[in-house]
């Protein structure tokens, strides 16, 4: 392998602002969030969309940013947890002890967010089907659907 | 002293809980330093094998590459906190197939993991040993050089023999547990530099920073002021990461480079290298009376720790503390061997040799109840441990014993006293429901084994403190128990409480964070050092007032005096640095412990958590699928400090429980890991979690800080043998292996007589 490296450019709407990145055309979503614009509240915890922990909303839906290429989201629109500080959904998860270790949180955060944008008044049954993709190891998911239910309610 | 709880035993949110769910909070893999070098480690890929050599000079031609370790870089290349067996780099063979050869430091992580596979090495391979009955073979390949026993003892009490001939019933059954394996969201990461000070720091997923840098120290051959291993935010560990696992390939990196350094493991990485719940054989014959008193319990545990000891020496020992339940049997003969094998590596994970053997032990006692007909909580209550009794090592059980009220909580619970009404609901014909329960024991402390902890406290310019102890922030919450401890014990707000955890250059040592006791070791130390600041504060308080000593009352921040005056902590800081007076103090906390038992390293502990699990579920007869439709889980908690973080705690413990019981299986074949992701290796999602309902008991434990004992591990220690109960109450199948998959269940229902 040569040392040449191909370097893009890539602009979008990130949380609210224009921003333009140079990234490697290869380099995924959460790459580019993570290693180059350093907004680490998104997490890595499995690189192949199997967790969760990744999730970010593309144009107002949740998707996996470690599957999605940084050249896939040129003029979209990207939020990430960072985006959503203040929020009704952060604060319920914070309040209900919904977190514990914490890594997959940011990714439960943007899913819960994603879900209440469409639908406002999911029943606990379509809160499940939301989050079945984003594993947590440490709260066995009781608080977690109890900050669901919060947000809900506020 | 005396006490108001005020804060003690609040369900107040976690501090960091905002900046977790913000995405603020700054983890290992989070870092990013500049300059750095990126690490990869070239593992083994084969299960066993001699290494002929290693040729490493392709890989340094490649772009990027800035160096390539090998074991010839490390001065003393075996390390493991009970034996030193483990290579940092390996040398004369690979004994798993995570084993790591050389490591490639590069640019970028790209360049290091394409200069990765240019590392040659000629292995010449050797039969994998794979199976730990045919490892203890006399005619096996050995794995170490000393053979592939890495530990066996014997513990008899009284005479198990004459017991069984005497009995009215006798149950026999080999179990058998799978691996787990501890997929905590956030794999083996972390970061090193050299900090203004010229000490080789590493930031890492850790549970024990004063340790890892001894294990750093010995084998780069480093003075421990030349390092400093800092452990943040750790995004989950569950024993996992009581190890070493990225630290010493960091520090020898930026040791060689003088340049920072990063490695994170690939979820592939962490399937593999990182460290396993023991799978286990489980022999056991347990015999009792006609009318349900408990005679004897022969026991052989047979734990395969892999191809290295890592803390297995002492999980083992754990297995055999707990394989008779929390009962009085008077005749007990255990026989444990802990055998080395070419697959993962087996270590610390939630319960630490305890499930296994409970599964066992729980799935014995409901067979003995059906055999005698009885009630199989009735059984349990005839036969549990009370305080003040002897245990069967003929050890004083002195302090607290809640198993008894457990289970009386369970017995009054609808759940359980209404269990013909649940089972009765049948939605479909090939649906059956059934309910079970099961009873746990664990130690937490570390046993016989020594363990102190210190913690420090300073009063600050602001009449706030600060709290400083090498603790780690696992998720448990002990960022937010000290707080709550502090401010009880120091009559002031939570919000003048500041935390700072592990950091060896910046926090004394508080040992381990493990065997659920931090609330308990550093509770204490804290609780000491609270009292020496108090005293402290009293003496400056004497000599600037006149007033005696003993007048002084504190509380919301203030030292009362009695002529009514307040005055603020901030002032009482004033007076101390006016005063030349030292505003730092440290209080140091040995666990009480007791000599081990011939045989033993650490038996028996002196306190214990006690629990017990109540499952509902529902098996498909068509397909052998059990769903878990309730658990009510009942922990023995001494008293509860944060109930938010206790049920927390109790929660997950349940969650991993039931993945352990019937989801989580590791395919392990030849020594060859096959499930490596969250798409093969499936852990419980939230829709296989039911509604869990903790029960607190609180009993206080005259030992703790406040009362409270440990809670972290007991939740997951009876989850197994509850569901394995319940799937026998439904369709009267007994299941004796773990996982409980579809596959098993279903064989077993179409083979019942």
């Amino acid at each position: 392998m040569s040392g040449v490296r191909v370097v893009g450019r890539y602009s979008f709407i990130l949380n609210g602002r224009p921003t333009t990145v140079e990234a490697p055309p290869g380099y995924t979503l959460l790459e580019t969030l993570r290693q180059i614009l350093h907004l680490t509240g998104t997490k890595d915890g499995c690189s192949s969309g199997d967790c969760g922990a990744c999730t970010v909303l593309l144009d107002g839906k949740a998707v996996h940013s470690c599957l999605t290429l940084i050249s896939q989201v040129e003029g979209r629109e990207v939020t990430t947890v960072e985006g959503l500080a203040g929020s009704k959904v952060v604060k319920s998860f914070a309040e209900s002890g919904a977190v514990q270790c914490g890594y997959c949180t940011p990714g439960f955060v943007v899913a819960v967010e994603a879900l209440l944008r469409a639908n406002p008044n999911p029943s606990i049954e379509e809160v499940k089907e939301a989050l079945r993709g984003n594993l947590c190891r440490c709260t066995g998911y009781v608080k977690i659907l109890d900050a669901v239910k919060m947000a809900i309610s506020d | 002293m005396t006490l108001e709880y005020r804060w003690v035993g609040k369900p107040l949110a976690r501090r960091d809980a905002y900046e977790k769910a913000s995405g603020a909070a700054v983890y290992s893999s989070d870092l990013f330093p500049e300059n750095a070098l990126y690490v990869v480690a070239v593992r083994s890929g084969l299960p066993h094998a001699r290494i002929k050599s290693i040729d490493v000079s392709e890989a340094l031609k490649h772009h990027g590459v800035v160096a390539v370790y090998t074991h010839r870089d490390i001065p003393n290349n075996r390390y493991g906190v009970f034996v030193k067996d483990r290579p940092v780099l390996c040398d004369d063979r690979v004994r798993y197939v995570g084993d790591p050869v050389a490591l490639v430091a590069a640019e970028t992580r790209e360049e290091a993991e394409e200069a990765a596979p240019l590392v040659r090495v000629d292995y010449e391979p050797l039969p994998a040993v794979t199976d730990p009955l045919k490892a203890m073979g006399e005619d096996s390949p050995r794995i170490h050089e000393g053979g592939n026993i890495c530990r066996r003892t014997r513990i008899t009490y009284g005479d198990v023999e004459t017991s069984f001939s005497k009995a009215d019933v006798v149950v026999e059954n080999t179990y058998t547990t799978a691996a787990q394996i501890h997929a905590y969201l956030e794999t083996e990461a972390g970061i090193s530099y050299i900090d203004e000070r010229g000490r080789i720091t590493v930031v890492a997923g850790g549970q024990s920073p004063y340790r890892d840098r001894e294990e750093i120290c010995h084998t780069l051959g480093l003075p421990r002021e030349k390092v400093r291993v800092i452990t943040p935010h750790v995004g989950g560990a569950f024993g996992g990461k009581d190890e070493i696992t990225v630290q010493i390939h960091l520090a020898l990196v930026t040791l060689k480079t003088g340049r920072p350094a990063r490695m994170v493991w690939s979820r592939e990485e962490s399937n593999i290298a990182g460290v396993k719940r023991h799978p286990s054989i489980v022999r056991m014959k347990t015999a009792a009376s006609a009318d349900g008193v408990l005679l004897a319990n022969q026991t052989e545990i047979i734990f395969d720790t892999g191809a290295y000891a890592s803390l297995g020496p002492a999980v083992l020992d754990v297995a055999i503390e707990n394989c008779n339940g929390p009962y009085r049997i008077p005749n007990i003969d255990i026989k444990a061997t802990l055998v080395y094998t070419n697959n993962m590596v087996a270590s610390a994970f939630r319960g630490f040799g305890s499930p296994q053997v409970i599964f066992a032990i729980e799935s014995q006692m409901d067979q003995l109840a059906e055999r005698l007909g009885l009630d199989p909580l009735e059984i349990r209550l005839k036969n549990v441990v009370r305080k003040g009794d002897y245990g069967v090592f003929r050890n004083k059980l002195e302090g607290s014993v809640g198993i008894d009220k457990c289970l009386e909580s369970l017995r009054n619970h609808p759940l359980w006293r209404r269990r013909g009404e649940y089972k009765g609901v049948q939605n479909h014909e090939w649906i059956r429901r059934g309910v079970g329960v099961a009873a746990a024991v664990k130690g937490y402390t570390l046993g016989a084994l020594p363990d102190r902890g210190s913690v420090a406290l300073e009063l600050n310019a602001d009449g706030g403190f600060t709290v400083r102890a090498s603790s780690t922030e696992i998720g448990q919450g002990i960022i937010q128990s000290l707080t709550q401890l502090a401010a009880d014990l120091l009559a002031c707000s939570p919000e003048k409480v500041r935390v700072i955890l592990a950091d060896t250059g910046e926090t004394p040592d508080t040992s381990v964070t493990s065997a659920s006791r931090q609330l308990f070791l550093s509770g204490n130390a804290l609780r000491i050092a609270a009292e020496k600041m108090l005293d402290l504060m009293r003496d400056v308080l004497a000599k600037a007032t006149g007033d005696p000593k003993t007048s002084f009352r504190f509380s919301d921040g203030h030292a009362h005096t009695m002529k009514g005056e307040a005055i603020p902590y901030s002032a009482i800081h004033s007076m101390m640095a006016e005063g030349g007076v030292a505003t730092y103090v440290e209080g140091v906390y040995e666990v009480p412990r007791t000599t081990p038992i011939p045989g033993s390293l650490e038996i028996p502990h002196l306190f214990y958590m006690y629990g017990a699990t109540l499952a509902l579920v529902e098996v498909n007869l068509l397909t052998g699928f059990v769903s878990v439709l309730r658990v009510v889980s009942a922990v023995d908690a001494g008293r509860v400090v944060n109930r938010q973080t206790f049920t927390g705690q109790v929660e997950g413990a349940v969650a991993q429980g039931i993945g352990y019981a019937l989801m989580e299986n590791p395919v392990i074949e030849n020594g060859m890991m096959r499930t490596l992701n969250f798409s093969t290796y499936l852990i419980p999602s939230i829709k296989d979690v039911p509604e869990i309902e903790v029960v607190a008991v609180e009993d206080g434990e005259e030992s703790g800080p406040f009362g409270a004992k440990g809670v972290g591990e007991i939740g997951i220690v009876s989850v197994a043998p509850a569901i394995a109960n319940a799937l026998y109450d439904a369709v009267g199948v007994r299941m004796l292996s773990i996982p409980m998959t579809p596959e098993k269940v279903y064989w077993l229902i179409k083979h019942r007589r």
